[in-house]
């Protein structure tokens, strides 16, 4: 207790300051003066009184400073006085530290920014309680058929077999995103839906924040239809409105009650409509179609491993059970933010990679700079040591000016990406998951300052070591007024500037490999062409278009009018863009072997209109195309890509031969043409048996939803307004969606690598920046140190040029090993970003080779400003300033 | 006794002379507390003032003495230090110790008693 209380009061003593060095010095005072009195009246004079009682004392100051050290905490007053005298310092050389603070502040504020991202895209738990718990499940396609696909959709009958017969899970929920048009409320306006079992929202712990949420028997049909508001459209729409539970809403022009409001998770967060399940009978017994998506709560206690197992036990039994549906169809889980970020988390990390280079290059930067400035001090460090301060003393005071400038850089840094992290997410957000919860929060505060102290006291690291372990004597008993440079030192400068160099190289080797990637994927023949074609997509209710008849008769007139508008070449309906993905259907080709339906070959089908291969122009490479005449009532025909024709009937002439779209219908249709390959999923797609594809005429099959492509002689913007107009002029209240080029399409497909692109570039390029102010700044010292030197060459007849080339080659050596090292290292680590890289290898040698040529540049660049100066030395001035 | 040998009175023990000084003279300041030890140990001892006043800042930062300013015998303003209350019972505490050490030295150290 005792020596607790004692500690508190020099913890306390160590701010207290001036008040009681005045008492003590008080204090001090009336001890002397008592001493003298006593003295006086022993009868000695004046002087001797008062010398007696210093005597006595023993010395004022040593006893103040005994009182301090006992009154504080002296690591902690002299950590202080480090702090301030290196304030002092700075202030008086407010060049050097305004380049210090700029160096510091641009390798902790790119490091802040991005770690801001990654911190709420892949670090912070999902919004949700438990949200560890919560996973996403999916189907394993047999690789036989769907080569290269890892994951698929549920059927509505295995998932309700899954949910019966599991027992890792609290709770299954399936669901199913779709739009509605909402009518009756002002203009006609399609809303994003998602059909929902009742056990979805309570999986997210989400409770409604207005009426009630979805019941069991909404899962099944006969009963009243409901819907739910998403918080958002009742706050936009509805006026927050709390009377809107029990009114009616009119969606695809049936009568909904609204039963509730709801907040959306935040991974749908564009969701405006939630509808129940309302499955009839018929539609739980569906096993083969795949197109729902699941989640899950694992049980408190179940491993994701687990519920794995328990899901493949079950896989198992139901391939056996059902062979036709279900031979080799597995499932996967996976937690769900892994689901949620997995496709970003390559990228982020990668760019969280680069930027902590980029900060260990400012970070040899600073130690170059406080080296090349420390020196200036060396005689009055080594004056400390000789009087006695001990080198921890000395290394405490140097690492206290390296933890302000850290703290300097570390604020410059954190307002940089306070601001930085908006326009990141303006530019590039829209790539990524979860970007509405980007923020700057406590941890990003935390991670920025320990990066701020990590960093200054590393960088003040390197001098301080250096300069006091040298031997006193020696620097004092140098003649000039600066410390000369150390065989020593100049190694620590060189491995600076040499590890600068490679870390450089690998970040410019790593965004060369992307800008490649990226040039591949832009140059791939994605088999279509997307220059001055627009798009839409268009779902008309089937409630109002009843019958095929009347949907045919919808689309075939607004293709006329969009035909007719000027500006406008060709158009044409397709159920799927390319590079969007789609249908992938089951197809037996005449002449197969009888087999499993599961075994059949799976293609991709499009159901297109007559002039849709125009329009996109893919080629037709032998028969025909659609015509208005393949429709109902008429034969069925299809149109093969080329390699699914070699794929059926290897050498033979596929014209004439039948296919049967066996989940469409039983019928056999006739192949009546060839097209060329489209990239039907994604532009770095590789070349599988489920990319080749299968059309067949839209209007046999008269769906309700498709996409439109318009190609245009004019910007196909422009065309956006007219296309609406033709299909509110045949339906006053159907809205259109998405619309917008083509070329915004495959941009889209291109996914994180432009923006990957991008920073990896603008960071290497600030790494490259920063290499070469290291170079320049480790030379330009050199030359200054060596001007004697150069000096006395000159004197001795050495021409200029030969100056030049003697610094030169100076400055390029620890380039050279920098390139060296950088190449070995970036060699060895690129494969990290094997999964962003697209038709290039990750040891590209025209990358590499272009690379090394662009560093070694501008390392030499780097170097001509301090050569330049040394052939300016005057030997005259030189020799005789000695 | 040389001057080194007398100058050696170490922490704990110069702790408890202030402490019985101060129980002694009742409240007094530094100056005084120091004339006193001197005074009492018949000159045996010399303290070095000046070590006197870290050891009083100890002493109050524990607890064991409080200070305060008033006015000495011949009117010079000083600051004077009294014992309080946990000073009082380490005074007993630290006595019965120091008794018992130095019975069992005394006995160590008794001529021919074995």
């Amino acid at each position: 207790m005792k020596s607790i209380r004692a500690w508190v009061h020099r913890l306390a003593g160590a701010f207290a300051g001036r008040r009681s060095e005045h008492e003590l010095a008080a204090e001090l005072d009336s001890h002397l003066q008592l001493h003298v009195d006593d003295n006086l009246r022993a009868g000695m004079t004046p002087d001797e009184a008062r010398r007696r009682a210093m005597i006595a004392l023993g010395g004022v100051e040593s006893t103040k400073e005994a009182y301090r050290d006992r009154r504080g905490l002296p690591v902690l007053e002299s950590l202080a006085r480090d702090l301030r005298y290196g304030a002092r310092t700075l202030t008086r050389s407010p060049g050097f530290a305004f380049a210090g603070i700029l160096i510091l502040g641009l390798g902790i504020g790119v490091n802040s920014a991005i770690f801001t991202v990654v911190n709420a895209v892949v670090l912070r738990p999902l919004p949700f309680a438990d949200s560890e718990r919560i996973v996403k499940l999916w189907h394993t396609p047999p690789q036989t058929t769907f080569a290269g696909m890892k994951i698929f959709s549920l059927s509505p009958a295995n998932f309700i077999d899954w949910e019966e017969q599991s027992r890792s899970f609290a709770a299954m929920a399936i669901y199913r995103g779709g739009s509605r048009t909402l009518t009756g409320r002002g203009d006609p306006e399609a809303l994003r839906t998602v059909r929902a079992s009742s056990s979805f929202l309570p999986i997210f712990g989400l409770a409604p924040t207005l009426g009630r949420g979805f019941t069991a028997a909404e899962d099944g049909d006969g009963v009243p239809a409901t819907v739910l508001l998403s918080e958002t459209l009742w706050r936009t729409r509805f006026g927050a409105d709390p009377a809107v539970v029990g009114q009616t809403l009119l969606l695809d022009f049936q009568p909904h009650t609204v039963v509730g409001v709801v907040p959306n998770p935040s991974f749908l967060d564009e969701v405006a409509i939630w509808v129940p399940l309302a499955w009839k009978p018929t539609d739980r017994a569906v096993r083969d179609n795949h197109n729902y998506s699941a989640v899950a709560r694992l049980k408190p206690g179940v491993s994701v491993a687990q519920a794995q197992t328990d899901l493949d036990t079950i896989s198992l039994r139901l391939a056996a059970q059902y062979p036709a549906d279900n031979k080799d169809w597995g499932a996967l889980v996976v937690p769900l933010q892994d689901d949620l970020v997995g496709e970003a988390r390559p990228a982020l990390l990668l760019l969280l990679g680069a930027v902590a280079l980029v900060l260990l290059i400012a970070c040899a930067n600073l130690a170059n700079l406080m080296l090349v400035r420390t020196h200036g001090r060396a005689k009055e460090i080594a004056l400390r040591g000789a009087l006695g301060a001990s080198r921890a003393r000395v290394v405490q005071q140097l690492l206290a000016e390296g933890v302000l400038l850290g703290i300097g850089g570390g604020v410059a840094g954190f307002l940089a990406a306070f601001y930085g992290v908006d326009a990141l997410m303006a530019t590039f957000g829209e790539a990524l998951p979860r970007a509405q919860e980007v923020a700057v929060d406590g941890r990003v505060l935390a991670f920025t300052a320990v990066l701020s102290l990590v960093t200054g006291l590393a960088a003040a690291f390197a001098p301080a070591w250096q300069l006091t372990g040298r031997d006193a004597n020696e620097v004092l008993k140098q003649g000039t007024s600066r410390g000369s440079s150390s065989a020593g030192d100049g190694r620590v400068r060189s491995l600076l500037v040499v590890s600068e160099v490679a870390l450089a190289l690998m970040l410019l080797i790593g965004a060369g490999l992307l800008m490649r990637s990226l040039n591949g994927l832009r140059a791939v023949d994605p088999g279509f062409d997307a220059r001055s074609v627009l798009t839409a997509s268009i779902g008309i209710p089937e409630q109002k278009y009843a019958t095929p008849e009347q949907r045919n008769q919808f689309f075939d007139r607004a293709l006329q009018g969009i035909r007719a508008l000027p500006g406008v070449e060709s158009a044409a309906w397709v159920d799927s863009l390319p590079l969007q993905g789609g249908s992938s259907q089951y197809v037996a080709p005449e002449g197969a072997p009888p087999m499993q339906a599961s075994e059949l070959p799976v293609v991709a089908l499009r159901l297109a209109s007559p002039g849709y291969f125009g329009t996109a122009r893919i080629r037709i490479l032998a028969g025909r195309d659609f015509t208005e005449r393949d429709t109902l009532g008429r034969p069925g025909v299809v149109i093969l890509s080329e390699r699914t024709a070699a794929r059926f009937w290897p050498g033979q002439d596929p014209i004439g031969k039948h296919v049967t779209l066996t989940m469409m219908s039983p019928a056999p249709r006739e192949v009546v043409g060839i097209v060329a390959e489209v990239k039907t999923s994604a532009l770095d797609a590789g070349v599988s048996d489920s990319e080749t594809a299968i059309y067949a005429p839209a209007s046999q099959f008269a769906f309700n939803g498709t996409s439109l492509m318009v190609r245009t002689t004019v910007p196909p913007e422009r065309l956006a307004q007219s296309i609406v107009g033709v299909v509110r002029t045949l339906d006053p209240e159907q809205p259109v969606l998405e619309i917008q080029p083509m070329q915004r399409v495959v941009e889209e497909s291109l996914g994180q690598r432009p923006t990957a692109m991008w920073l990896l570039g603008a960071f290497a390029i600030l790494a490259l920046v920063l290499a070469s102010v290291g170079i320049y700044s480790v030379l330009a010292y050199t030359v200054r140190q060596r001007v004697r030197e150069i000096g006395i060459r000159m004197a001795l007849g050495a021409p200029s040029a030969g100056v030049l080339r003697l610094v030169v080659l100076d400055g390029l050596k620890p380039t050279l090993a920098g390139v060296l090292l950088g190449l070995g290292l970036a060699a060895a680590l690129v494969r990290v970003m094997a999964a962003l890289l697209f038709g290039v290898s990750p040891h590209d040698p025209s990358t590499f080779v272009s690379v090394t040529l662009l560093v070694t540049l501008v390392g030499t660049l780097a170097t001509l400003i301090p050569a330049y100066r040394a052939t300016r030395v005057d030997p005259v001035v030189t020799l005789r300033a000695e | 006794m040389t001057q080194r040998e007398k100058n050696a009175v170490w922490q704990g023990t110069l702790s408890l002379m202030v402490l019985r000084t101060l129980l002694t003279m009742g409240e007094q300041h530094g100056y005084g507390i120091a004339r006193r030890i001197e005074q009492t140990s018949g000159g045996q001892l010399s303290i070095n003032y000046g070590t006197l006043y870290p050891a009083l800042l100890k002493l109050e930062q524990e607890g064991l003495i409080a200070s305060s300013w008033g006015t000495s015998d011949n009117n010079r303003k000083a600051k004077f230090y009294r014992l309080t209350k946990a000073g009082r019972k380490q005074i007993e505490r630290d006595t019965r110790q120091w008794e018992a050490t130095s019975a069992i030295m005394t006995r160590f150290l008794a001529p021919g008693e074995e």
